[in-house]
């Protein structure tokens, strides 16, 4: 029988659903990971292209020659602090929420490989 | 390119010898993958390695994968021509790994195990209990990483020809392939040497491929992506020491000019003995080159060599010490005997090589305007993570504490591999001047040219191997992809659903076979854009498979009409731009852009929006596969 909309355990608990098992905590985690990952790169969108917009592009208008540009760290200080400083920080954030952040979770079911092998 | 040639000026045969150690390395571990292969379920050993990669082996492959031969060859060639501007092209790499394995691997990795699915074709189909959409996605799969496949083999090809070209053995192979291809219609006109090299390369990475399976792809994978890091790790002190130090490299890229190069013109100078006065520039007062190497009089350099534009005044300085005058002076081309001189055409531009956009000769806006920026902050990060030979191995890992490790892995292996490789051909404009018309060559001479100066000329072998390293483990891993999606999907699930072990493994190690020779036959005589092609792949996958499989993965309400119209809308609205353009009487590989961003962008949204109201038009899915994938098994 088809599900009538969203199913309702993901909107919110009803008592119409108190059969209802519950959610799957790998979905739940996976999605709410999900999230926080789009919103790293959301962040990284925003600063980078932004930045570099901004300080590091040279128009017909106002063109920059190589001696006005200048130097962070022997690069154009647009790429360090476009670039390579949020690569950095990305950098930290990534690993943080990879060793803290994402959950780990038992992934298995009856029907995986590895169960199968073992049967053999 | 001439490789070979290169390091025959270093006195080094190391690349020679990196490669047969290779050929040699991947068959043994070919070897121990088949007999992994006994005593297992032979479709999940063969194509996923019964998910049960480790941080390493799951890291590296997925790192590997990735990098193409594109990373080693057209990357730094953008690089050099572009300058500084690749940091923001390449960017979003800076996020790459925990979108590519964050947004997807965990949830993928776990529908895949109940549905007990080895290719995404076989995920979407149980997923949604539509044969028809496994039987849509195979096709999709087929079409685009087979046309992606012949590409690879093409590169595979070039690469192993510039390393063996001085050898003997392989100058006697190419006199003999010559006169057995000679009356070939099909092969009229290709180089033999050009084909001794693809069947060489074609056959070792599809016996390989075939008689291994998955884990020697994997391990074959491990073994590359090492070679890749160390090879970074070499040039980049290299090239930033021999610059004089970062600052100075930067100031000294040329500002704002643009050198354009004639065609190349047979060099007579070459039989006198130097210095030569050559030619003027085009269109400016009279200057002449000098060399800074001598030649015995009607002896033909073998090699390329550096000359200094001068003015007709300042000639008698230009034979001393040339090496250091090439930091303070950019504008220097690079002659051979193959390709003679250029005329060199020298124009100022407004957009110069430490600034956005960067000059482009073709482009009256540069070469990355505001809007490709953008696009191409999706295109790596996100199209990467729709991608369906990087979501198969996101279904091969052990459990979810080796994916957060691989994680981190992989995000210290990004970080050291493309920021350092655009410091590196930066500086290489600095080092190697004038290569403009040759700018696929730039790895090769950087590498003999920096481990010359620093004195260990044999260390040029290690930094040439790792493209040939990105492009072996980009094809094994297309090559498996591609025939999974045919053995599983199309044969056993489709027309003959009983077959036993015995026939299915026959059928595995035939189609891998198979479509790996059908890719090689096809890269005899690729087609002209392949590099554009590419592109339009790697794009197009994503287009047809991000938001169905997004969908799939993290919306209860999601049903097979509403995915199944995401993908064909996606696909459809990708290749709109590339059709208009034809039909404008332009050429396919040019896309018709839309507000100036690319035509994936076109598809993403075209791909989002179908798959969101087609869903919602139809009926929902059925009760018990909600159940099965979003609730808690009871």
């Amino acid at each position: 029988m088809p599900v009538r909309g969203r199913p309702q355990s993901v909107r919110g608990k009803s008592a119409a659903m108190i059969d209802q098992p519950p959610d799957d905590p790998v979905f739940l985690h996976a999605r709410r990971e999900a999230i926080v990952i789009l919103l790293l790169w959301g962040a990284a969108f925003g600063w980078t292209v932004t930045y570099c917009t901004l300080y590091g592009y040279s128009t017909l208008e106002s063109p920059m020659s190589a001696a006005e540009v200048p130097l962070t760290l022997g690069m154009p200080s647009w790429v360090v602090w476009g670039v390579a400083f949020p690569w950095l920080v990305c950098m930290v954030v990534s690993i943080w929420l990879a060793l803290f952040f994402i959950q780990d979770d038992d992934l298995n079911s009856s029907s995986d490989l590895a169960s199968e092998e073992s049967n053999d | 390119m001439d490789f070979s040639l290169l390091l025959a000026a270093g006195g080094s045969n190391a690349a020679i010898w990196t490669f047969l150690f290779y050929t040699i390395a991947v068959f043994v571990i070919a070897g121990f993958a088949n007999r992994l292969l006994k005593g297992k379920d032979f479709l999940g050993e063969y194509f996923l390695g019964s998910r049960g990669l480790g941080t390493w082996a799951f890291a590296l492959t997925f790192a590997a994968t990735s990098a193409s031969g594109g990373t080693f060859t057209g990357f730094p060639a953008k690089i050099y021509t572009h300058g500084w501007i690749l940091a923001l092209w390449i960017a979003s790499y800076m996020i790459v790994p925990i979108c590519t394995m964050g947004l997807f691997g965990k949830r993928i990795n776990q529908v895949a195990r109940k549905s007990n699915s080895i290719t995404i074709p076989d995920v979407l189909r149980d997923r949604f209990e539509s044969p028809v959409f496994g039987i849509v996605s195979t096709l999709l799969i087929v079409f685009f990483l087979a046309v992606n496949l012949v590409a690879q083999f093409k590169a595979g090809s070039v690469i192993l020809q510039s390393l063996v070209q001085d050898v003997g053995i392989y100058q006697s192979g190419v006199q003999w392939v010559a006169q057995r291809t000679a009356d070939v219609g099909f092969l009229a006109g290709v180089q033999p040497g050009y084909l001794l090299c693809l069947i060489l390369f074609g056959l070792a990475v599809i016996l390989y491929t075939s008689y291994g399976g998955f884990h020697a792809v994997v391990w074959t994978d491990v073994m590359q992506g090492v070679v890749m890091v160390a090879g970074v790790a070499i040039m980049l002190p290299l090239a930033i020491s021999q610059v004089g130090g970062m600052s100075a490299g930067t100031r000294a890229m040329s500002p704002n000019i643009l050198l354009t190069l004639s065609p190349p013109t047979v060099l007579p100078a070459f039989q006198e003995k130097l210095p030569i006065v050559i030619v003027d520039e085009v269109g400016a007062p009279g200057r002449c080159f000098i060399s800074n190497s001598t030649f015995p009089k009607g002896v033909v350099s073998q090699t390329p060599f550096t000359v200094q534009v001068v003015e007709m005044d300042d000639s008698l300085h230009g034979v001393a010490n040339a090496r250091n005058r090439v930091i303070e002076t950019p504008n220097f081309i690079r002659l051979s005997p193959e390709t003679g001189w250029s005329v060199v055409s020298r124009r100022e531009v407004p957009f110069g090589f430490v600034t956005g956009p960067g000059p482009s000769r073709d482009d009256v806006n540069g070469f990355l305007p505001f809007s490709l920026a953008i696009s191409f902050f999706f295109m790596w990060a996100i199209s990467g993570t729709g991608q369906p030979q990087y979501m198969v191995r996101l279904m091969a890992f052990k459990d979810t504490r080796t994916l957060r490790h691989a994680i981190v892995a992989v995000t210290i292996y990004s970080a050291v591999i493309y920021f350092p490789l655009v410091i590196i051909f930066c500086m290489a404009r600095v080092l190697l001047p004038g290569m403009e018309n040759e700018a696929d060559k730039i790895m090769p001479t950087m590498a003999v040219t920096l481990t010359e100066n620093a004195g260990v000329p044999w260390l040029a072998g290690l930094l040439i191997a790792a493209p040939f390293a990105a492009v072996m483990s980009t094809v094994d891993s297309f090559l498996l992809v591609i025939s999974s999606s045919v053995v599983r999907d199309i044969y056993q699930r489709n027309i003959n659903p009983a077959a036993s072990e015995k026939v299915i493994k026959r059928m595995s190690y035939f189609t891998t076979l198979v479509v790996g020779t059908v890719a090689m036959v096809f890269a005899m005589n690729p087609p002209q854009y392949l590099q554009d092609l590419i592109v339009y792949v790697g794009s197009g996958l994503a287009c047809c498979f991000l938001f169905p499989v997004a969908a799939m993965l993290y919306w209860p309400r999601a049903n097979s009409p509403g995915c199944l119209g995401g993908m064909l809308v996606g696909f459809g609205a990708h290749l709109a731009p590339h059709l208009m353009a034809k039909f404008e009487g332009g050429s396919f590989a040019k896309p018709v852009d839309l507000f100036g961003l690319s035509p994936l962008m076109a598809g993403f949204a075209a791909s989002l929006i179908a798959t969101l109201f087609l869903t919602l038009l139809t009926p929902p899915p059925a009760e018990h596969l909600v159940r099965k994938y979003f609730y808690k098994e009871s």
